[in-house]
C-alpha cells in the first residue's frame, strides 16, 4: 500500500499527558516535514506547553507514540532527544547565570547533537557564528545579567540554534516583546530556518504565526482542534469560540 | 565564573608568583635536615608540630577541593563526603592490617572503594536537589561511620569496632617527611584535577547543571552521568587523603576517620576561598586550618582571650570562628580569591554590594 515515501520528521501519533486526572495533552496527532515551519496556537492552558515538553522528552508520555524520522523517540531521556537533533527553548528562560552570552552558547555546542560534537575550542567558534546569526555578536563577552529581556530571548533561541538541531522547537520567544522587538525576532527565527533546521514554534502573537508560519496547529483543552493555512485556520469558527468566547464568536459571525 | 574577562592581570600574576614561593618553600624547607634547620632558626615545618600541622592542612587541602567539585562546580552542596574520607581509611587500613598488602599496593584501593560507593550512593542520593540533598548526604555519612563501628562477624567486629584499628607503623626512615609528601602530592593533584576540569567539556557540563539542570539537559547533558561522575570524582579524591590518612596515623576509629565536623570544615574552606575556582578551597583550607589551630592555642604564636578562662577556650574558639564565617559568607560570598585574583578590591561598597546580593 504505502509507498517507499521517506517517513515525516516528526509524527506525533496520539500523544496524551495526565496531571492527575487532567489531560493536559489528550491524543494528539500531527505531522511536520522537514524544512517546514509550523506554529501552535491556543488558549492559555491548551496544552501547547505541555505538547513541547512531551516532544523534547522533559515529560514522559501516557499515551501515544513520538517518532523522529520514522524511530520513536517516546521515553528517551532529554539529552538523548537533544543528541537526536531537537533543540529547544523554555518559555521562562534558563540562562546559565553566571556565564557570558558566549559561554552559554558554547554549552550549546559543545554538547547538542551527537553528530556535530566538537571540542571546547571548536564549540566557542561555532558559537560565536550563532551569536552573529541571531544578532548577539556585540554583546558575547556580556554576562546574562547584563542582557535586557529581548536579548535573553535571543540567547535562549542560539543556544537552541548552537546545538545544531534538526528540528527547533520554539516556546513563546516573542512573549513579552515590542512590535519593534517582533520584527526583529521574527527575522531572526526566518534566518534560523533559512539554515535548514525545521521550526515548530508555539506562538500567542498571530502576526507571528500568520507572518513566518506556513501551517498552523491549532490546540484546545489538550486536543488538536484545527490545522491548515494560518490564514484558513484563524477564521476556522471553533477557533474563534476557543481563543475568545462564544458570544463574541457569535456576534463576530452576525455582524 | 569561567573565563570572564580578568581585570587586573598584574595582580593575578603577583598572586600566583606569591603562591608558587610559599608554597615551595613549604615543599622545600623540610629537605634540609630538621636539625640544621633548627638551629637556623628557620621557623616553618623544621618544629614536628608544625610539620604535623603542614601534613593536616594538606589533606583539608584535598577534602575541600574534592568538595569544590561536587558542592562548589556542579553545585550539589554534599554534606556526607567525610563518608568517603572514611571509607577510603578503612579500606586502606583493613587491607595493610589485616590483609598484610603494602602500603602503596593498599593505598590505591581508598579511592578506588570510595569512587564506587560514592556512585552507588549518588544514584538515587543526586536525584534530590538543594537542601533535601544536603540532608540526605549528611545522613549516608553519618550512617557510614555508625556501620563501619557496629558491623559483627560471628561475634567479633569486622572493622575494628569501637576499639578502633591498628596498622603497623610504615618501616621507613623520615616517615613524617614522607607522608607531608604524600599528602602534598595528594593536594597538588586534586588542584591539578580540578583545574583540568574546568577546562574540560566535562566541567562545561557540571557548570550548566549547576545554573539550570533543566536547560543543560535539553541541550545534551547527560545530567545523571555527569553528577554521578562529579560525586564519585569528589569520592575518590576524598579516600585518597583517607587512605593516607591512616597509615600516617596508624590508628583509625570512628572519631578520627568519620567526624562530623570535618563535612562543616571542608565546605566553609570551600567558601571562605571561593567556590567553583581552582586555588579558592585550597588557599581556605590553608587560611582556615591556621585559624583552627590558631584559635585552638596548637600553635607556638598563642594569645590569651580576656576574661576567658582556660577551661572555656575551645568553646569561645568555636564561637569566634562561627563568628567569623557567618562574616564571611554574608560579606565575601565569591571568597577570598576574588581579592587574591586581582578582579575586585576590598572596599566598603564590595561589602555593602555582597550584602545586597547575599540578603536577597
Amino acid at each position: 500500500m504505502s509507498t517507499a515515501a521517506a517517513p515525516a520528521q516528526l509524527e506525533v501519533r496520539g500523544v496524551t499527558k495526565r496531571f492527575g486526572g487532567v489531560a493536559a495533552v489528550d491524543g494528539v496527532n500531527f505531522e511536520i516535514e522537514k524544512g517546514d515551519i509550523v506554529g501552535i496556537i491556543g488558549p492559555n492552558g491548551a496544552g501547547k506547553t505541555t505538547l513541547l515538553n512531551c516532544i523534547s522528552g522533559v515529560y514522559h508520555l501516557d499515551g501515544g507514540d513520538i517518532k523522529l524520522n520514522g524511530a520513536s523517540i517516546a521515553g528517551m531521556a532529554p539529552h538523548r532527544v537533544a543528541r537526536l537533533g531537537i533543540g529547544r527553548t523554555f518559555q521562562i528562560v534558563k540562562p546559565f547565570g553566571s556565564m557570558t552570552a558566549r559561554e552559554n552558547v558554547g554549552i550549546g555546542a559543545l554538547f547538542g547533537s551527537a553528530h556535530a560534537r566538537r571540542g571546547v575550542k571548536q564549540a566557542f567558534a561555532l558559537a560565536d557564528e550563532v551569536l552573529a546569526l541571531v544578532g548577539l555578536k556585540a554583546k558575547a563577552d556580556q554576562p546574562v545579567s547584563a542582557l535586557t529581556i529581548p536579548d535573553r530571548k535571543r540567547l535562549e533561541v542560539a543556544r537552541a540554534v548552537a546545538t545544531r538541531p534538526q528540528l527547533l522547537l520554539l516556546d513563546e520567544v516573542m512573549a513579552g516583546l515590542n512590535n519593534v522587538e517582533i520584527d526583529e525576532a521574527l527575522e531572526m527565527v526566518r534566518s534560523v530556518h533559512a539554515t535548514g533546521v525545521t521550526v515548530l514554534l508555539i506562538e500567542h502573537v498571530m502576526r507571528v504565526i500568520v507572518g513566518v508560519c506556513r501551517r498552523a496547529i491549532v490546540l484546545d483543552s489538550g486536543q488538536v482542534l484545527a490545522q491548515g493555512e494560518p490564514e484558513v485556520v484563524l477564521r476556522d469558527e471553533r477557533v474563534i469560540q476557543a481563543y475568545l468566547g462564544e458570544r463574541y464568536a457569535k456576534r463576530l459571525k452576525s455582524s | 565564573m569561567i573565563g570572564t574577562a580578568t581585570s587586573n592581570r598584574r595582580w593575578r600574576r603577583a598572586f600566583l608568583i606569591a603562591g608558587a614561593i610559599l608554597a615551595a618553600y613549604a615543599l622545600l624547607a623540610p629537605l634540609t635536615s630538621l636539625e640544621a634547620a633548627q638551629s637556623a632558626n628557620v621557623p616553618l615545618l623544621a618544629d614536628k608540630l608544625w610539620f604535623r600541622i603542614a601534613t593536616i592542612i594538606a589533606m583539608f587541602i584535598v577534602l575541600a577541593t574534592a568538595w569544590n567539585i561536587i558542592g562548589g562546580i556542579t553545585g550539589y552542596a554534599a554534606f556526607g563526603n567525610v563518608a568517603f574520607f572514611g571509607i577510603g581509611a578503612y579500606t586502606t587500613g583493613m587491607l595493610i592490617a589485616k590483609a598484610k598488602w603494602p602500603f602503596l599496593l593498599a593505598l590505591p584501593l581508598a579511592p578506588i572503594v570510595a569512587a564506587a560507593f560514592a556512585a552507588l550512593v549518588g544514584l538515587p542520593l543526586l536525584r534530590l536537589r538543594g537542601h533535601y540533598f544536603a540532608v540526605a548526604s549528611l545522613g549516608v555519612g553519618v550512617a557510614v561511620g555508625e556501620l563501619v563501628q557496629n558491623i559483627d562477624y560471628g561475634g567479633q567486629p569486622v572493622f575494628g569496632g569501637a576499639s578502633g584499628l591498628f596498622l603497623p607503623i610504615l618501616r621507613i626512615d623520615n616517615r613524617g617527611l614522607f607522608f607531608f609528601y604524600l599528602m602534598s602530592a595528594a593536594a597538588v593533584f586534586s588542584i591539578a584535577v580540578t583545574w583540568w576540569v574546568l577546562r574540560s567539556q566535562f566541567g562545561y557540563g557540571l557548570i550548566a547543571i549547576r545554573e539550570n539542570e533543566e536547560a543543560a539537559s535539553v541541550l545534551g547533558v547527560n545530567t545523571t552521568a555527569y553528577k554521578v561522575a562529579a560525586f564519585a570524582l569528589a569520592a575518590a579524591l576524598t579516600g585518597l587523603a583517607g587512605g593516607i590518612f591512616s597509615q600516617w596515623n596508624v590508628f583509625i576509629n570512628q572519631d578520627n576517620v568519620f567526624p562530623i565536623e570535618y563535612n562543616v570544615q571542608m565546605i566553609l574552606m570551600a567558601l571562605l576561598g571561593g567556590t567553583g575556582t581552582v586555588f579558592g578551597p585550597a588557599a581556605g583550607a590553608v587560611l582556615l586550618q591556621l585559624l583552627i589551630q590558631f584559635l585552638g592555642g596548637t600553635l607556638p604564636i598563642s594569645f590569651d582571650i580576656p576574661f576567658v578562662s582556660a577551661d572555656a577556650r575551645p568553646i569561645v574558639a568555636q564561637v569566634i570562628l562561627g563568628l567569623l564565617l557567618v562574616g564571611v559568607v554574608i560579606f565575601v560570598p565569591r571568597g577570598v580569591i576574588d581579592f587574591f585574583g586581582g578582579r575586585t578590591r576590598l572596599s566598603m561598597s564590595y561589602l555593602r554590594r555582597s550584602l545586597r546580593e547575599t540578603s536577597l
